[in-house]
């Protein structure tokens, strides 16, 4: 972390609720989402399988291509031919699967081929005309199904239905288990679920026939990674394509998975020779669009009688669902908070990756973590009881102390600051945590169920992209950085371009935060296009927005290219005024002599030297007032086996949650909600609150309503908002936030991750709360969503949710 | 294809469309008004929110040629060159993150704060049910209208 008084010469802007006016167009209808760009386009539909698993015998398209209107039609075979197949990340056997399925289909969905027209509903008639004969396979929908002995197998050629099945071990796991005093243990099922961003995902993409490359216009997350796949998998040079990301309507992860579809696109423009699009439709996003996987979770801990938890050790399955891409990862990244906020000196993790006939995966909003924190934070509420201790007693009991830091867990994450016990106190105090269980058991003799649970959790950030190759000897991207170009203007304004994109999070007022404290302007006079250009913009494989990077090395770039304007400015400066670069100082937007203010030079006089009275410039200077840096975060480890980090920061919160169980009707109403949160230093507390709370919704929504249903045919039965429920302004509680500053010692400003932390946490807080409020039947939660339905039958059946 | 002429923001349209095109596409597509969005396609979300006659309805539900003659308003249309009361407030309560939702759901705001305008915190969460917003928990946006309606009370304007 820099002196930020050094580092800022006022601080009048960073750790306020500045206004987000830089994005003002959104609150005017004035974006430019992909699907708002004016472009003469043919229009993009796709036929998608009906069966979850069967052979491709015959695809007759011949009607559809002779269809008034309609440009092209291209299939799976047509993509095998002319394009690579896709590369798995983390997978240890080997896999083959294009961007469309090619002889087999492996899930409802899976896009089988794509017709452009003049217009889309053309598009759509033509899908019609299209006949398919197909030879049904076996369907394989849950995990127990595909692992069955005398299961087929879904990619012949891995030789299992397992793409991935690791052991680890890290601390001494046997020691811990010898000094044991007790053991709990418990199965978890997760649900399939997504943060559905609100805008689907829209492609154009135009062809530049003479040099046989693409400019795209995508909604895509990362274009560092997406451009380097779609260039090789198109087999084009990376001078080949251009990706630009306008305005994106919301991203959590589900948006990384978008570059096949920008394959499939750049082919169907070759085609054409049009500029051709592709807007996603709801159905198709929830249907063959991106889910967090399901999940079997087997978890135990060893403890001692006092409570203090030695060891750890986990079973994890996960239901990849039929996206080779991204298979694995959301068993790998589980060790950036295997142990949460908790001192565990052993750890054992068996993960294991199943490949299945249900929909893509791929790292929705905390990947990985929301259920990792989920089952260990059940767990602690279970083994608290077993020993007898509160809940949350056990937990200050187990907690990594403050004086601890930096603390290195056992396979070697580095939680580098945090107080998680002072974020405890803090929710205790605010959910009035003792009164509450006066009054629990007050109501209880009214007939009322109320409870009260927490979850203490980390929010890691920054992902260190080695991680998931830990066993596949040396990754093509490891560590984490980004690059900004930072420049003045001739008016004397400042400009930043950065390699990331934007989402939703306000990056660009942020950003005008930071550079108008080190600049000693107006944020207002400091722009930035959240929108990528991969032609102009400073760029990475690792250029992205995603493991709420942003706050660290995003704009860690923005500062070391600021500095280096600053100092360029000052030289300037201390050349036209005669005056000691040490002896100069920044004010509203003029450099001047400390000693007497009068003697000053704007920024746009300076500006004006720098690039039109060139011949006024220190001697040996380069013209111009613009820099480029890149930066990365100095934490990130190599990826091994035995010692590895896997994220770079690690925030944290505590969540706790008091619900009332209706044991009649199955309803679950949250009556209060208490976020405390520890994301180091705060830029904008207006959008940290905004992330926080939202982020704890999509936590709600998992936990309470939203699930994709498959029978056991693998037909998804919830594809619409009508059946993949999402939680509405009522029915949500005013959530209480309040904030603990730890600031972190490895960014440059202290700031750590903000985006997914509420998704993480909430989990369990929920959960545990309903568990309390069902004390009375003994209900045990051991699986999720919780809907009405269970909670019934739990109650007067199966004591299970 | 058939003939249809509305009003939108004051302005006057006239276009020969298929039976079948939706109003929402057709406020996109042929007025151009971009303002409008699309998110899910069954009338859940609101992020096509328009108002009708003063009514907010869901322009994906509606065929164009259901809408001939009436008079929208959407979101390009609700505050000229300047800001309306209620964008004002959606930027200080930071009730803004990705914008996909919020033309809709300060459309949804308007037409509560016309037929309401003192709502209590239920009503205003009532009034924006039909607008899914998936990034802010909807905290920030129920305060930014209850102050909108506090900063409207107090200059008279509606």
């Amino acid at each position: 972390m820099l002196n930020l008084d050094e580092l800022f010469v006022t601080r009048k802007w960073v750790g306020k609720p500045v206004r987000r006016d830089q994005d003002i167009r959104f609150i005017r209808g004035e974006a430019t989402y992909v699907d708002d760009l004016e472009m003469e386009c043919g229009h993009v539909a796709f036929l998608r399988s009906i069966y979850a698993h069967a052979r491709i015998k015959r695809i007759d398209t011949s009607k559809a291509a002779a269809l008034s209107g309609v440009l092209a039609v291209v299939t799976g075979e047509d993509v095998a031919r002319e394009t690579r197949p896709i590369v798995p990340r983390a997978i240890t056997r080997p896999a083959t699967q294009y961007v469309m399925a090619v002889e087999k289909v492996r899930y409802v969905g899976e896009p089988l081929v794509a017709v452009v027209a003049e217009d889309r509903y053309l598009a759509e008639d033509a899908l019609e005309l299209i006949d398919v004969e197909y030879e049904p396979l076996r369907p394989l929908v849950e995990i127990e199904d595909a692992l069955r002995e005398d299961a087929p197998l879904i990619f012949e050629e891995a030789g299992s239905n397992e793409l991935l099945h690791e052991k680890l071990e890290h601390g001494n796991i046997e020691a811990a288990y010898r000094e044991a005093d007790l053991f709990v243990k418990e199965r978890f099922r997760l649900h399939r679920y997504s943060s559905t961003p609100l805008e689907n995902w829209a492609i154009i993409a135009k062809h530049e026939k003479g040099d046989d490359a693409f400019v795209v216009w995508a909604n895509d997350q990362q274009p560092g990674r997406s451009t380097t796949n779609v260039c090789n998998m198109l087999g084009i040079p990376n001078s080949g394509l251009r990706l630009i990301v306008p305005d994106s309507g919301g991203g959590f992860g589900i948006k990384l998975a978008i570059w096949p579809y920008i394959v499939i696109l750049c082919l169907l423009a070759r085609r054409t020779d049009r500029a051709v699009k592709w807007v996603q439709t709801r159905r198709e996003h929830l249907l063959a669009g991106t889910h967090a996987p399901d999940a079997r979770v087997e978890i135990e801990l060893a403890l001692r009688r006092d409570g203090r938890i030695l060891g750890l050790s986990i079973k994890d399955i996960q239901n990849d669902g039929s996206f080779i891409h991204t298979a694995g990862i959301y068993g790998l990244i589980k060790f950036a908070t295997m142990v949460g906020c908790y001192d565990i000196g052993a750890t054992r993790a068996e993960l294991v990756s199943v490949v299945t006939n249900k929909g893509p995966t791929v790292q929705n909003r905390g990947v990985g973590k929301p259920t990792m924190i989920f089952v260990l934070e059940r767990m602690v509420d279970i083994a608290a009881r077993r020993v007898g201790l509160d809940p949350a007693e056990m937990r200050f009991r187990n907690f990594v102390q403050p004086g601890q830091m930096p603390y290195s867990t056992p396979s070697g994450e580095i939680y580098e600051s945090g107080n998680y016990p002072e974020c405890l106190r803090k929710a205790l105090s605010l959910s009035g945590y003792e009164e509450f269980r006066k009054r629990k058991e007050e109501m209880r003799e009214q007939g009322r169920y109320l409870g009260i649970g927490m979850s203490a959790s980390i929010e890691p950030g920054t992902s260190n992209l080695g991680y998931y190759y830990t066993h596949r000897g040396l990754p093509e991207y490891m560590g984490n950085a980004e690059g900004a170009i930072v420049g003045v203007d001739y008016d004397g304004n400042v400009n930043v371009l950065l390699g990331s994109v934007d989402e939703g999070q306000g990056h660009a007022t942020t950003t005008a935060q930071v550079v108008a404290d080190m600049l000693g302007i107006d944020p207002g006079r400091v722009s930035m296009s959240t929108h990528l250009d991969s032609l102009i913009s400073p760029f990475l494989g690792h250029s992205g927005c995603y493991s709420n990077k942003f706050n660290d090395v995003d704009l860690g770039a923005v500062i070391m290219a600021t500095k280096k304007v600053r100092d360029k400015m000052l030289r300037i400066a201390s050349h036209a005024l005669g005056v000691e670069a040490g002896e100069l100082t920044f004010r509203n937007g003029e450099i001047c002599w400390a000693k007497d203010e009068r003697r000053s030079i704007a920024f746009k006089e300076i500006a004006t030297v720098a690039y039109k009275k060139i011949l006024l410039l220190p001697e040996g200077m380069e013209p111009g007032l613009k820099e480029i840096a890149y930066y990365k975060n100095p934490a990130a480890k190599p990826p091994s086996k035995a010692n590895f980090n896997v994220q770079l920061t690690h925030s944290n919160s505590v969540h706790m949650a008091t619900v009332e169980v209706d044991v009649d009707t199955g309803a679950v109403t949250i009556v209060k909600y208490v976020i405390v949160h520890d994301c180091g230093t705060q830029i904008n507390p207006g959008i940290v609150e905004g992330m926080a709370i939202g982020s704890t919704v999509h936590g709600i929504g998992a936990v309470l309503y939203e699930e994709f249903v498959y029978d056991e045919n693998g037909q998804l039965l919830s594809t619409s908002f009508m059946d993949y429920l999402k939680p509405l302004a009522v029915g949500l509680p005013r959530f209480e936030v309040a904030h603990v500053e730890s600031p972190c010692p490895t960014t440059l400003l202290g700031t750590k991750a903000v985006g997914e932390g509420g998704a993480i946490g909430s989990l369990a807080a929920l959960a545990n709360a309903v568990e309390d409020a069902l004390a009375p039947f003994g209900v045990k939660v051991t699986s999720l969503p919780i809907t009405p339905e269970k909670v019934v039958r739990a109650v007067r059946e199966t004591g299970e949710i | 294809m058939h003939r249809i002429a509305v009003r939108i923001n004051g302005k006057a349209y006239g276009h020969e469309v298929e039976p079948r095109l939706l109003l929402v596409h057709y406020i996109r597509e042929k007025a151009r008004l971009t303002g409008t969005h699309v998110g899910c396609d069954t009338g859940n979300c609101g992020a096509c929110t328009t108002l009708l006659n003063g009514q907010p309805v869901k322009s994906c539900l509606m065929l164009a040629v259901q809408a001939n003659g009436a008079e929208l308003t959407t979101i390009e249309g609700l505050a000229g060159n300047g800001l309306h009361q209620i964008q004002e407030a959606f930027l200080d309560k930071f009730a803004v993150q990705c914008g996909y939702c919020t033309p809709g759901m300060i459309l949804s705001a308007y037409a509560l704060l016309k037929a309401n305008p003192k709502p209590e915190e239920g009503e205003i969460r009532e009034a924006i049910e039909g607008n899914l917003c998936m990034c802010t928990g909807y905290q920030q946006i129920v305060d930014a209208i209850g102050h909108a309606a506090r900063t409207m009370r107090m200059s008279g304007s509606r």
